[in-house]
């Protein structure tokens, strides 16, 4: 009897309880504050560090200005990782609650919440008079709205030692311009004992920067993907998929680092500035922090090698890779959208190209700051009048479990580029089934809607 | 309790029939999320990488055992040796795994010591070789779960009568037979809980070991069950993480029923 009185106390306390949590609840969402722009809290959560060494140092100094000139205004940065980056707002937007400012990965990774109404444009909030400024914005535009603000561009050039090319009788002041060059110079630098190109794709990112700077090579325009991703063209045909066989050849001819299949993205670009690989690619950070390592003499840069024999083949890889966005769920949007729009102030664009060596997403920031002769380099490649980053068009989940997941299928020697190939198409389909809303969506947009 | 226990559950299971966006407009598929589990050869392999998960029970009680047997013989240290192989256990999942994933890495510590000792032949890709990273994690999880095992039966050992043991010597029983023949059959309830326990150890918690050792790769060569759903639910695909969710607690739930039948038979005999 004890007992039950003991349940059926316990009981009415679990449930007084779980109404007093809903109610505090309710009144917090019923009495949302006012948006003053000068006046609240907000919650930023952040990633680019990968991109550009330096980046979390420079927004802790810009936040810290910004909190300074406007004292009623606290902003917390989350820093995020790179393998939960797309996951962990997912989740968010699905509850309809975490940060006001957000980071994504550029246009599918930031449209997919947009199309699911968990972003608001921010163009809704900063003048055009500011955002016309902003360079890239092409990527994130939907419905004649900007939905992101891009903060930096990343181009992805090509890297070459040229110590290491020189001990083995290789030009080192000529990189491979075209694939069969890169085999030939890999074979020579193989023989000498040398790996001849190195990166890390232990969580995928290796293999899915070979997708989208290898794999596009053979396609005319992002549209042929688009359709791809739809099922109006088959991802089975060489075009598209291809380049899985030159992955798979580079691993199977010791090109590659031995260890590629069980280091991290980011130790993989490590082994660059360690002397341990002749070649590798990187962003324009990760080459501003190569140049610091090995000296701007002992290094060359250039495109990456033409593999393919699509008009993209030529194309230079930039993006602004990761962009900021307000969700719908900010009480703030318009103290979000002055903060992030202070982000692009003269003083914070010098700060951040100072701070990371990477080039700012802003048609303001003058040229005359770039004195580094790599640097000025990367400049002149970063505005080649076609870029385009393929990953940027495949839907997040067939990204995660699609190209990720076959591109260390691929390295690891576990799959053959064909069974990566039907990986893809089930991904896709399951896509298809999985997000039926998503998938529409998607088509809309392949049809300019 | 209903709320505590029953919300969650029958949500899951509601969920496990809806697709699309959960938090707009769900569409009802009835069985298709099922269908498609089954059918996804992702699915296959966690569930089957669980399952070869499974045969670290057997590797960590039988060591947790011969260990606890030893201990129990009031070999000097015996404090020290046990505090030691349970260390482990007290450490966050996601730490070790984070240090096992540089040891193991091709060019880890690891193999760099199997190289210097003129031993580069075993040196392996452990984390990086579709063949052996589920083995790599099945290594780690006995590494930290052995010494709860250990622990676990050096106190059942403790808490007996000393009196049959001590007849046994009298009787001229030789330590094997002492171990094998009267101590070991005196633990053997706790043997099976500890067996059930591990068992539904290696079924649904081992995420964490998994996540920071492989994410579930090369591929999905190490994916296990929790993974599948974890990746499921982050790709917004909740109504397959639902259905993995409920399938997975039905396995867990014919393991207890079966542990419990099993010792129900043995009380009966």
């Amino acid at each position: 009897m004890a007992t039950k009185h003991v349940l059926a106390v316990l009981g009415a306390a679990l449930v007084a309880s779980a109404a007093v949590f809903a109610a505090s609840a309710a009144s917090k969402t019923t009495k949302k504050a006012a948006d003053d722009p000068n006046n609240a809290n907000l919650t930023y959560w952040y990633w680019a560090e990968s991109d550009a060494p330096g980046a979390n140092n420079w927004l802790k100094k810009e936040v810290a200005q910004y909190e300074k000139a406007h004292p009623k205004v606290k902003i917390s940065i989350v820093t995020q990782s790179t393998d939960t980056l797309t996951s962990a707002f997912t989740t968010a937007a699905q509850t309809k609650s975490g940060p006001d400012i957000a980071t994504q990965w550029a246009t599918l990774p930031t449209l997919t919440p947009a199309w699911k109404g968990a972003t608001v444009p921010i163009s809704d909030y900063v003048p055009k008079s500011e955002w016309q400024n902003w360079i890239s914005t092409a990527e994130n535009t939907w419905q004649g709205k900007l939905w992101a603000m891009p903060q930096y561009l990343i181009g992805i050039p090509f890297v070459w030692n040229k110590q290491l090319f020189k001990k083995a009788g290789l030009d080192p002041n000529k990189g491979p311009k075209t694939w069969a060059e890169f085999l030939a110079d890999a074979k020579k630098l193989k023989a000498k004992g040398i790996t001849p190109f190195g990166m890390g794709n232990k969580d995928g990112y290796g293999g899915a920067w070979f997708f989208s700077l290898i794999g596009k090579q053979n396609l005319d325009s992002i549209d042929e993907l688009k359709k791809a991703m739809i099922g109006e063209a088959n991802f089975a045909d060489p075009k598209f998929s291809g380049f899985y066989q030159a992955l798979a050849d580079l691993k199977k001819k010791g090109y590659l680092n031995s260890d590629v299949a069980s280091i991290s993205f980011e130790q993989g670009f490590q082994l660059f500035g360690q002397k341990k690989v002749a070649m590798s690619w990187g962003t324009d950070g990760n080459v501003s922090a190569w140049e610091k390592q090995l000296g701007a003499k002992n290094m060359g840069v250039a495109a990456i090698p033409q593999w393919g024999h699509g008009k993209l083949a030529t194309s230079y890889d930039v993006t602004q890779s990761s962009d900021a966005f307000i969700t719908k769920w900010s009480s703030h949007p318009r103290a979000a959208a002055q903060f992030l729009t202070f982000l692009h102030t003269p003083q914070a664009l010098k700060a951040w190209y100072a701070a990371t060596g990477v080039f700012p997403a802003d048609r303001r920031f003058p040229a005359s700051q770039v004195k580094d002769p790599i640097a000025k380099q990367l400049l002149k490649l970063d505005q080649s009048p076609v870029s385009v980053w393929p990953e940027n068009f495949v839907p997040p989940q067939v990204d995660q479990n699609a190209d990720l997941a076959g591109g260390e299928e691929i390295t690891s020697g576990s799959a053959s580029p064909s069974a990566v190939v039907k990986l893809w198409q089930s991904e896709l389909s399951k896509w298809k089934s999985q997000h039926p809303d998503e998938y529409g969506a998607y088509k809309k947009w392949v049809s300019g809607h | 309790m209903a709320f505590a226990f029953g919300f969650p559950l029958v949500q899951v299971l509601r969920d496990s029939f809806y697709a699309g966006d959960f938090t707009t407009s769900p569409i009802w598929v009835g069985f298709d999320n099922y269908k498609g589990v089954v059918s996804d050869p992702e699915f296959r392999t966690s569930l089957f990488n669980n399952l070869k998960l499974m045969l670290s029970v057997p590797i960590m009680l039988g060591l947790g055992l011969a260990i606890a047997l030893v201990l129990n013989d009031r070999i000097r240290g015996m404090r020290h040796y046990r505090a030691i192989i349970f260390l482990p256990y007290v450490l966050p999942a996601t730490a070790i795994g984070i240090a096992f994933s540089f040891l193991l890495q091709e060019k880890g510590v690891l193999n760099t010591a199997l190289r210097d000792a003129h031993l580069g032949a075993l040196a392996q890709d452990w984390l990086g070789s579709s063949h052996l990273a589920i083995a790599s994690v099945g290594a780690l999880v006995i590494w930290q779960q052995l010494g709860f095992g250990v622990v676990v039966f050096t106190a059942a050992l403790l808490a007996l009568p000393p009196e049959t043991a001590e007849a046994a010597r009298i009787d001229g029983a030789s330590w094997w037979q002492l171990q094998l023949r009267v101590l070991v059959p005196q633990i053997r309830p706790i043997i099976e809980l500890l067996t059930v326990i591990q068992v539904i150890t290696v079924l649904s918690w081992v995420f964490n070991y998994v996540y920071v050792l492989t994410t579930g790769g090369p591929g999905y060569a190490s994916s296990v069950m929790e993974l599948y759903i974890w990746r499921s639910f982050s790709n917004g695909s909740n109504g397959t993480a639902a259905a993995v969710a409920v399938m997975l607690f039905g396995m867990a739930s014919v393991l207890i029923a079966l542990s419990l039948w099993i010792r129900r038979q043995a009380f009966a005999a």
